[in-house]
């Protein structure tokens, strides 16, 4: 099958559902003219949809988030780019109080299709307002989804789901993914929201990852098998919210023993909810207490050398993980 | 200004349906059935209704948090409103959100604000919309208080609708105070004048004064409706009770009030239409007639039954 990049099946979704359909638009700043991206995501798509479906900005998110709510209100499929994860928080209120309730507050007359695509994780070397793991923060709030591809495939089928979603979808996109490449199809499909992705089939453990995480995971969980004969079975839930449980406690079942590796904070992270989950509901599973591995609470450095001790690594994850047995 | 006794008739009538409206939420207020708070827009009606009735069905309204007259010159039933107001589920919203948050899109009415300032952005997204339909009779009318007018939102959204030329009518209710903080204690520029740093057209009127807000109004959603182009029209005016149902308004001297009083905008209607000849007895059957509006509105909602939680709701 044809290979192409994480970005070049961004683009590829984006560009079949604009064709597909009128109402899809994006708006974002450099996104059409000038740096047509800045991780050229949208390269082309100007030069063929023209200004009035690539929407160029001025820097104010507010007026990008405000300005895709009022148009998905009056019945458009806007794409958002936030140049840099980060930034969401200047158009927090967008989305956390307009947004995220406006298919409950006016019980259902309106719903939002709306997708924010957010370019996250370490990966330019710009420190702590370009390099965060967020999905966390939002999956606290109700009327939100939240979708995390991992790879070029998923990439592609998850946002050509998200744009055609009635509800706002937070797409957390990794800036090391965006050059990675993978086998995807050339014809549109989808992959539903809610469904995990077995990355990795294995007896021992049931490491969750999510994201640029779950290459850590995948090569983590070749040296642990080379060197220490530990089976991991790496589990990838594709999307945060709706989160697929039932995948992911299927395999605890399995492995009786579960660890979560993610990029985000580790306070209030994604490992806290997995885990809290699975405590509730199949503690009786478990063999071993459940491990959180997960960036320190600490700003995301700039050095590489500061990096590596914040954000989980491969060798990390093999430390914790033996550690478990 | 042309006197003409029909309209002066519906201004008295839309004035006073908001006025007892109103009056009906406070009286449920203090009966305890409005949860927590709600925002009164007595002594302000003619804001709403000089500036809706220059307003077309199919026209987009966003209103504030204290927006109950904006949404029944919307169009809003009457009932589902009055039963929003004390959460039942025959309301517009289902009774889900209350007095701050209503919503209808059967008559184009996107939401009310919680969030002060909130909306200016959205409104932006409104009118790009628009423009992208290449719609070339519907507006916006977006509304704001004195109070958001110094949220960063305000001067960020004024930057986009004048790049992007969005055809929204924004109508800055300033009533003077900011919960019960006088205007003149937060900005030193008058709120039209900081819209027309945009090269946006803005104007000021007298707010209480309803003939003139219709017609200033009328100059404006002409310009923004023909011309596709933003316009700002702000409207002095003052609320003769307090921020919230509740609030004994210890910030205001009650002598400031009782001279806004005089100029009660539902009065100077009475007065006017008195002066030039209309019976008494028409006054009192408009009146009338409201009143059994209200009441009957009044009724639905006590009756009717509150909403119930389904899980569906989770999200």
């Amino acid at each position: 099958m044809r290979e192409i990049t994480y970005s070049e099946a961004l683009r590829e979704a984006i560009w079949q559902k604009m064709k597909e359909d009128k109402k899809v638009i994006m708006i974002g700043e450099e996104i059409g003219q000038g740096y047509a991206g800045v991780f050229g995501v949208s390269k082309g798509l100007y030069d063929e949809f023209g200004p009035k479906r690539i929407i160029d900005t001025p820097i104010a998110e507010n007026s990008i988030m405000g300005a895709a709510i009022g148009a998905s209100l009056l019945g458009f499929k806007p794409i958002v780019e936030i140049m840099f994860a980060d930034f969401i928080a200047v158009c927090f209120d967008g989305v956390l109080n307009q947004a995220a309730k406006v298919r409950f507050m006016s019980n259902n007359q309106y719903s939002l299709n709306l997708v924010v695509r957010l370019p996250g994780g370490e990966g330019s070397g710009t420190g702590p307002h370009h390099s965060q793991c967020l999905e966390s923060l939002f999956m606290a709030i109700p009327g939100l989804k939240i979708a995390n591809p991992s790879n070029a495939y998923d990439a592609k089928g998850l946002l050509s789901s998200a744009i055609e979603m009635d509800d706002p979808v937070l797409f957390f996109e990794h800036k090391k993914l965006y050059k990675t490449k993978g086998n995807v199809p050339e014809n549109p499909y989808k992959i539903e929201f809610g469904k995990a992705n077995i990355a990795k089939a294995g007896k021992d453990i049931t490491l969750v990852a999510l994201s640029y995480m779950v290459s850590v995971a995948l090569s983590a969980a070749e040296e642990l098998y080379d060197k220490y004969a530990i089976d991991v079975e790496v589990i990838d839930p594709r999307t945060l919210v709706p989160l697929d449980t039932g995948t992911i406690a299927e395999s605890v079942k399995k492995t009786s023993r579960l660890a979560v590796l993610e990029e985000s904070y580790e306070r209030g992270g994604i490992g806290s909810e997995i885990g809290s989950i699975i405590c509730q509901n199949y503690m009786d599973a478990l063999d071993c207490p459940i491990k959180k591995i997960a960036s320190k609470n600490v700003p995301i450095p700039m050095p590489p050398s500061l990096c590596g001790e914040v954000i989980p690594d491969k060798d990390r994850v093999v430390e914790e993980i033996k550690g478990m047995f | 200004m042309k006197y003409d006794q029909t309209l002066y008739l519906e201004f008295l009538e839309k004035m006073y349906l908001i006025r007892r409206f109103e009056n009906k939420v406070y009286e449920f207020a203090e009966r305890g059935l409005v949860f927590g708070s709600t925002h009164l827009e007595v002594g302000e009606e003619a804001t709403a209704v000089g500036t809706l009735l220059n307003i077309k069905k199919e026209d987009y309204l966003i209103a504030t948090h204290r927006g109950h007259g904006q949404e029944l010159l919307k169009g809003t039933d009457v009932r589902k409103m009055m039963a929003e107001m004390i959460g039942k589920a025959t309301g517009v919203c289902g009774g889900r959100v209350g007095s701050m948050h209503v919503t209808d899109a059967s008559v184009n009415n996107l939401g009310a604000q919680g969030i002060i300032g909130a909306s200016f952005p959205i409104s932006v997204g409104v009118g790009l919309a628009l423009n992208l339909l290449e719609d070339k009779e519907k507006i916006l009318i977006s509304f704001f208080g004195d109070g958001a007018s110094n949220q960063g939102n305000f001067y960020e959204s004024l930057n986009m609708a004048s790049l992007w030329q969005v055809p929204v009518f924004f109508v800055c209710v300033n009533n003077q105070y900011g919960m019960g903080t006088s205007y003149c204690k937060t900005c030193n520029i008058e709120i039209h004048k900081k819209a027309s740093f945009f090269n946006i057209k803005s104007d000021v009127c007298d707010g209480n004064d309803v003939a003139e807000v219709y017609y200033k109004s009328k100059e404006l959603i002409d310009y923004v409706r023909s011309k596709r182009l933003p316009a700002v029209l702000e409207l002095k005016t003052y609320r003769t009770i307090g921020h919230s149902a509740f609030d004994k308004h210890p910030y205001r001297t009650k002598e400031e009030i009782d001279e806004w009083k005089q100029k009660d905008p539902i009065k100077r209607a009475e007065d006017i239409l008195l002066k030039n000849g209309t019976p008494k007895d028409t006054i009192d059957a408009v009146k009338e007639k409201v009143d059994k509006i209200i009441q009957d509105a009044a009724d639905f909602a006590v009756s009717s039954d509150y909403p119930a939680y389904s899980d569906s709701m989770v999200q």
